[in-house]
C-alpha cells in the first residue's frame, strides 16, 4: 500500500514537472511570437499570453508549433533543468568553425547561462535545419536563394536576415612561390582551367594545382560569383572539405593555389596574394574585389528570447565585435 | 438452459485439458515449439524484408532521376544553352592551344635568367624555412616591439599631460606672486596640480623604466634571434628547397645566406642589395630574351587575339540563353510557387497578409514561354558563327604555322609544351569543323529521347553541380576513378594476401600461425577514417618525398606533384582489403581435404610441390571468390577515398600510361558522402546521387554473384 502511494507521488511529481515546464514552454513560445519585430525598440519583451496581443498574426501556426515544440521543450527542460536555454545554431563552416563558437564563449563569460549547440556543415544546411525546426539560428556565408525563400513561404514562415560580419576571401599560394599578386582575370583563368602553368602569370614554371571548397560550401559559390565571372570551376580543380584542408595542401605544394577565409590566411606555409594590387588587409575591405557579407538567418516570430538576445548581442556589442575581429572577420557595425 | 451451459463449458474444459495433456500449451492450434520456430524464422525473414525495402527505396528514389534528368537536358536544349556550349567548346579548345604555346614562350624567355631565378627561388625557400624555424623567438620579439610602440604612445600622452600641468601650476603661482588675493583657493589648486604633476612624473618614470627594460629585452632577443638564424641557416633543414627545385650555383650560396641573415628580422623591410641586384639582372635578361623572341611573342599574342571576336559572340549568346533559362525555370517552378503562396495564405489569419499573398499567387505567370520566340535572337545570330569559326580556324592555322619549329626551341619544357600544342591544335581544328556543323543543324525543339539522356548520364564526361550555368551529371569520371583505385588496390593486395594465406595455412608452424592470423585480421579493426588521416598526413607526404628521389624517376608518374592521389588511395585500400582476402583465401585452403595432401606426399612429392600443384589449384575457386569479395569491399569504401584520393572530378588522363596513378581522382562513394548532405531532398542532384548509389549497389551485387558462381562452378571437390 505504502509502496503504491509512493509510486503515485512520484508520478504526480513527474506530471507536475511536465505541466510546469510545458506551461513555461507555452508562455515562452507565445510570448516571443510577433514580439521580435519590436525587439529593437524595447529590450524588455514581456512574456504575455496570446490573447493580450491583438496584433499577433499567426495563431494557427502558433498552435502547430506549440504542439511540436511543447513536447520537445518539456522533455528538454526535464533533462536539463528549467533554467538553461539551449540555442541551436547550424550552417556555414566559415562562421561555425571559429567565430560563432568564440562568440558563444564570450557571451557566456559576459554573464549569460545559455548553452549552445553549434554545427557547421555548409551554408545550405542552415536553411534545411531552419525549415525542419532543428535550429534556432542559421549561419550562412551566402545570401538565401529564391528557391529556399519559397520553401519557407510554403510553410507560412518568413525569414529574417542579420548581417553577422564581413569576410574577405584570401587567394593563397605557397610561401615559397614567387607570385605576389594576381589580377581577377588571371584568377578567373586559373580557377576555370584556362591558365595551367605558373609561368603564364609571372611565376616560376610549374603546373598549377588548384584547390577549392566542395559544392556544399557557401564560399565555393561566393568565390565563383566574385572572382570567376560565374563561370564553372575547371575539371582539374580538387575539391577539399574545408578551409583548413586547403591551407594544408597549399602549404605542402609549391605549385598550389587555393582560397580561404581571412582568418585562415596566417597559417604556416602559405601567403595571401594581392588581388588587383590590393592587399588582403581588413582596412582594404571596401576595395578588395573578393569580399562578402556573412549572415545569420532566423524565422520571423519563431525565435526564442534567448536566441534573440544572443543575436542582438552578437551583432552590436563591443565585446562581440572584438571577438569577430580576433577571428579575422570585419565587424558588421 | 443452465444445464446445457454447464455441459458445454464442462465439455470445453475437458477438451482443453485433454489437449494440454497431449500437446502442451497451445494457441490457435500452435504449440510453444512452433512459436520458437516462428520467432527465429521471423527474424531471418525480417532481415530479408529490410533488404528488399532498401532496394525498393533506392530504386524508387533513384529511378525518378531519369525523367527528371531528361527534363533538365531538354530545358538545356530549349533555352539554347546547348548551342552556346558548342561555341564554348571551340573557345576552350582554342584556349588550351594558346596556353600551351604561351607556356612554351615563357619557358624560352625564362631560360636565359634561369640562374637568377634559381637563386631567387632558393632565397625565398631558405628565408621561409629559417623564419619557420625561428618562429618562436620571432613572435616574442614582435610582441615586445608592439608593447614598446604602445608604451611610446603612452609616454607621449603623459608628456603632454605633464606640459599642461606644469603650465597650470606655473600660472597660479605667477598670479599669486602678483596679487595676494584668494590665497587659500589658489594654494589648494596649486597643491592639487602639484600632486597631479608628481603623479604624472611618477608614471612617466615608470613607463620610461619599463621602456628601458623592454629595450634591453628587445636587444637580447634580437641577439638571440640572430644567433638562432645563424644556427638555422647552417642546418640542412633550412636548405630543403622543396619539391623538384634546383640547387642554386655554389658561388651564390654565401650571398644567399647573407641576404637571409639580413632579411630574417622583423625590423627588416627593404630587401638585401644582393637580392635586388639579382632581381634586376633577371628582369634585364628576360627583357633581352623577349626582344630576341619578339616574333614568337607576337605569334602567341596573335593566337590569343584571334579568339576575341568569337568570344564576344559567345558571351552575347550566353546572355540570351541565360535569360531563356530563367524564363523556362520560372515556368517550371510557377505551379509550385503558386501553391506555396496559396498555402501560405491559408496559414495566415491576418487579412491583409492573406490578401497580399493571394494577389501574389494570382499574379504568378503560369503560361508556357514561347520557345520559338525566346530562341529567335539566337537563331538570328547563328549564321554569323560559320564565318567567325572559319576565320578563327584560318587565323589559328596561319599563326600556328608561324610558330617557331620545335628544333629551334632550346628548353626541354618548351619542346614538351609544343608537343602538347600540336595535339591541342589538331583537337581544335577537329572541334571547329565538328561544331560548325552542329551549330548549323541545331534546333531548340529537336526531340530528345530518353535513351539519349540516359546515355548522357552513363557516358557523360562532366559532373558539374551547383553551377550558375547548367548542372551536368556524367557518371564516367566517378566510375573510372572508383574502378582505377580498386584495381590498383587489388593488384597490390592480392599477391600479399594470397601468399600470406598459403604461408599461414601450409607452411607456418603452429605458434606462428596463431600469431600471424589474428595480427592480419586485426587490420580490419582499424577505423577507415583513421587510415584516411594517416594517408593524408604521413603516407601521402612520404610517398611524394620518395617520388622526388632522382634514381626513382624512371617509375611512371614519379616525381609526383600531389600527395592526395589515386596511388595513395589505392595503396591504403589494398591495406584494407588484405584481411578480407586473406581470411577467405585461408578458409578456402583449409577446406582442401587432408587426404589430398597425404596422397600427394605419399606419392613422393615435396611439400612445395604439394602446395603449388595440389592444394592451391584445388582451392583456386575459393581464392578467386575471396579476391572478388575483396574487390566488393574496396569499391564500396568511402572514408579513405574521400580523404585521400584528391577529389578531382575528371576522367584520369590515360595518355600518361601507368603514370596515371599519380593523378588525383574522385569516386562514386566519395561524391555521395561529399554532396548528399547539401542537396535538397527530391531535387535532381539528390536523385543523381541516389543513382550513383544504385550503380555502386549493382557493382557489389554483380561481384558477389560472380563470386558465388565461381565458387560453385569451379569447385573441384
Amino acid at each position: 500500500m505504502a509502496g503504491a502511494e509512493r509510486i503515485d507521488q512520484q508520478n504526480s511529481g513527474f506530471l507536475a514537472k511536465v505541466s510546469v515546464s510545458s506551461q513555461l514552454a507555452e508562455c515562452y513560445k507565445i510570448g516571443t511570437r510577433g514580439s521580435l519585430k519590436e525587439w529593437g525598440r524595447s529590450a524588455n519583451v514581456t512574456r504575455g499570453r496570446k490573447k493580450s496581443r491583438p496584433n499577433n498574426t499567426n495563431p494557427t501556426l502558433n498552435e502547430v508549433y506549440m504542439k511540436k515544440t511543447l513536447a520537445i521543450l518539456a522533455a528538454a527542460s526535464l533533462l536539463a533543468g528549467a533554467n538553461a536555454d539551449e540555442i541551436v545554431i547550424k550552417g556555414s563552416d566559415t562562421l561555425g568553425a571559429k567565430m560563432v563558437p568564440q562568440l558563444a564563449e564570450a557571451y557566456k563569460e559576459a554573464g549569460n547561462d545559455e548553452s549552445f549547440e553549434i554545427a557547421a556543415e555548409g551554408s545550405s544546411s542552415a536553411f534545411t535545419n531552419l525549415l525542419a525546426g532543428t535550429a534556432d539560428i542559421g549561419m550562412s556565408s551566402r545570401n538565401i536563394k529564391d528557391s529556399e525563400t519559397e520553401e519557407f513561404t510554403a510553410k507560412g514562415m518568413a525569414i529574417k536576415d542579420w548581417t553577422a560580419a564581413y569576410d574577405m576571401i584570401g587567394v593563397i599560394v605557397n610561401e615559397k612561390s614567387g607570385v605576389e599578386g594576381l589580377t581577377t582575370e588571371q584568377i578567373e583563368g586559373i580557377f576555370t582551367g584556362d591558365i595551367t602553368d605558373w609561368s603564364e602569370v609571372g611565376g616560376d614554371a610549374g603546373p598549377i594545382s588548384v584547390y577549392t571548397r566542395n559544392t556544399s560550401s557557401g564560399t565555393y559559390k561566393s568565390f565563383q560569383e566574385m572572382a570567376m565571372n560565374k563561370r564553372d570551376y575547371g575539371a582539374d580543380t580538387q575539391k577539399m572539405a574545408g578551409n583548413e584542408q586547403i591551407a594544408e595542401e597549399v602549404a605542402k605544394n609549391a605549385n598550389g593555389i587555393g582560397y580561404v577565409g581571412l582568418a585562415y590566411t596566417d597559417k604556416d606555409g602559405i601567403k595571401a596574394i594581392a588581388v588587383n594590387d590590393i592587399e588582403l588587409k581588413p582596412e582594404n575591405a571596401k576595395d578588395y574585389p573578393i569580399a562578402r557579407s556573412l549572415h545569420y538567418y532566423t524565422i520571423e516570430g519563431k525565435l526564442s528570447d534567448a536566441a534573440a538576445k544572443f543575436l542582438a548581442w552578437a551583432t552590436t556589442d563591443e565585446k562581440a565585435m572584438e571577438v569577430v575581429e580576433r577571428v579575422g572577420f570585419i565587424p558588421a557595425k | 438452459m443452465s444445464d446445457t451451459n454447464k455441459q458445454k463449458s464442462g465439455g470445453k474444459k475437458s477438451k482443453v485439458a485433454e489437449s494440454f495433456r497431449k500437446k502442451g500449451f497451445q494457441i490457435f492450434g500452435l504449440g510453444a515449439q512452433d512459436f520458437i520456430r516462428f520467432f527465429f524464422g521471423g527474424n531471418a525473414s525480417l532481415a530479408i524484408i529490410i533488404l528488399i525495402l532498401i532496394c525498393v527505396f533506392l530504386a524508387r528514389e533513384g529511378i525518378m532521376f531519369f525523367p527528371d534528368h531528361h527534363k533538365g537536358l531538354k530545358s538545356y536544349r530549349l533555352a539554347g544553352q546547348e548551342l552556346v556550349d558548342y561555341v564554348g567548346e571551340e573557345i576552350d579548345a582554342h584556349t588550351s592551344l594558346y596556353s600551351a604555346a604561351n607556356v612554351a614562350y615563357y619557358a624560352e624567355v625564362n631560360r636565359t635568367s634561369q640562374e637568377e631565378d634559381t637563386i631567387l627561388r632558393a632565397y625565398r625557400s631558405v628565408l621561409a624555412n629559417v623564419e619557420n624555424m625561428t618562429k618562436k623567438t620571432w613572435g616574442r620579439l614582435e610582441a615586445w616591439q608592439e608593447e614598446k610602440e604602445d608604451l611610446e604612445d603612452e609616454l607621449e600622452d603623459l608628456l603632454e599631460d605633464k606640459e599642461k600641468l606644469t603650465e597650470a601650476a606655473a600660472a597660479p603661482a605667477a598670479a599669486a606672486n602678483d596679487a595676494n588675493a584668494d590665497q587659500a583657493a589658489d594654494t589648494n589648486e596649486s597643491e592639487d596640480s602639484a600632486a597631479k604633476l608628481a603623479e604624472v612624473n611618477k608614471e612617466i618614470a615608470a613607463v620610461e623604466a619599463r621602456m628601458k627594460e623592454l629595450d634591453a629585452e628587445i636587444e637580447l632577443l634580437s641577439e638571440k634571434l640572430k644567433k638562432e638564424v645563424n644556427v638555422a641557416i647552417a642546418s640542412d633543414e633550412a636548405w630543403d628547397l622543396g619539391v623538384g627545385a634546383d640547387q642554386p650555383p655554389a658561388d651564390s650560396i654565401d650571398e644567399i645566406k647573407e641576404a637571409v641573415l639580413f632579411e630574417a628580422h622583423p625590423d627588416a623591410d627593404e630587401e638585401h642589395a644582393f637580392i635586388v641586384e639579382v632581381k634586376e639582372r633577371s628582369k634585364e635578361k628576360k627583357a633581352k630574351a623577349a626582344e630576341e623572341l619578339t616574333g614568337f611573342k607576337d605569334t602567341v599574342k596573335g593566337i590569343q587575339a584571334a579568339v576575341r571576336p568569337i568570344r564576344s559572340y559567345h558571351s552575347d549568346l550566353k546572355k540570351i540563353a541565360v535569360e531563356n533559362k530563367r524564363e523556362i525555370e520560372k515556368f517550371s517552378t510557377a505551379p509550385e510557387r503558386r501553391k506555396a503562396l496559396l498555402e501560405g495564405a491559408e496559414n495566415t489569419e491576418d487579412p491583409e497578409d492573406k490578401q497580399e499573398m493571394l494577389d501574389r499567387a494570382n499574379a504568378v505567370d503560369i503560361t508556357e514561354p514561347e520557345y520559338d520566340k525566346i530562341n529567335a535572337p539566337i537563331y538570328e545570330r547563328v549564321p554569323e558563327h560559320e564565318k567567325l569559326a572559319a576565320d578563327l580556324k584560318a587565323e589559328t592555322e596561319k599563326l600556328y604555322a608561324a610558330l617557331p619549329e620545335v628544333s629551334e626551341l632550346e628548353t626541354k619544357s618548351a619542346r614538351e609544351s609544343f608537343g602538347r600544342a600540336e595535339v591541342y591544335n589538331e583537337r581544335f581544328q577537329n572541334r571547329v569543323e565538328e561544331n560548325t556543323e552542329k551549330v548549323k543543324e541545331w534546333r531548340h525543339d529537336k526531340n530528345l529521347s530518353i535513351f539519349e539522356s540516359a546515355t548522357a548520364f552513363i557516358f557523360g564526361k562532366n559532373w558539374i553541380t551547383n553551377s550558375s550555368w547548367h548542372d551536368f551529371y556524367g557518371l564516367l569520371p566517378l566510375l573510372s576513378g572508383s574502378l582505377l583505385i580498386s584495381i590498383i588496390a587489388l593488384v597490390v593486395a592480392v599477391p600479399f594476401a594470397v601468399a600470406a594465406a598459403v604461408y599461414v595455412n601450409q607452411v607456418a608452424p603452429y605458434g606462428e600461425q596463431n600469431f600471424v592470423k589474428p595480427a592480419i585480421e586485426f587490420i580490419e579493426a582499424i577505423p577507415s577514417v583513421v587510415l584516411g588521416f594517416f594517408g593524408i598526413l604521413v603516407f601521402g607526404e612520404t610517398l611524394r618525398n620518395v617520388s622526388q628521389v632522382e634514381w626513382l624517376s624512371w617509375v611512371p608518374g614519379f616525381p609526383m606533384a600531389e600527395r592526395l592521389t589515386i596511388l595513395n588511395a589505392g595503396l591504403l585500400l589494398a591495406f584494407m582489403a588484405i584481411p578480407t582476402i586473406f581470411t577467405l583465401a585461408e578458409d578456402a585452403l583449409n577446406n582442401v581435404p587432408g587426404a589430398l595432401t597425404e596422397n600427394s606426399l605419399a606419392m613422393g612429392a615435396s611439400k612445395l610441390q604439394t602446395v603449388f600443384r595440389v592444394i592451391v589449384p584445388t582451392a583456386l575457386s575459393g581464392i578467386i571468390a575471396a579476391v572478388l569479395l575483396g574487390f566488393g569491399r574496396i569499391v564500396g569504401e568511402t572514408m579513405v577515398v574521400l580523404l585521400v584520393a584528391g577529389n578531382k572530378i575528371k576522367i584520369p588522363d590515360f595518355t600518361e600510361g601507368l603514370g596515371v596513378v599519380a593523378q588525383p581522382a574522385h569516386t562514386m562513394t566519395g561524391i555521395i558522402a561529399q554532396e548528399l548532405g547539401e542537396v535538397d531532398e527530391g531535387s535532381l542532384h539528390w536523385r543523381a546521387l541516389f543513382i550513383v548509389g544504385m550503380v555502386l549497389f549493382c557493382i557489389s551485387l554483380a561481384v558477389n554473384f560472380t563470386a558465388q558462381k565461381v565458387l560453385k562452378k569451379f569447385q573441384k571437390i
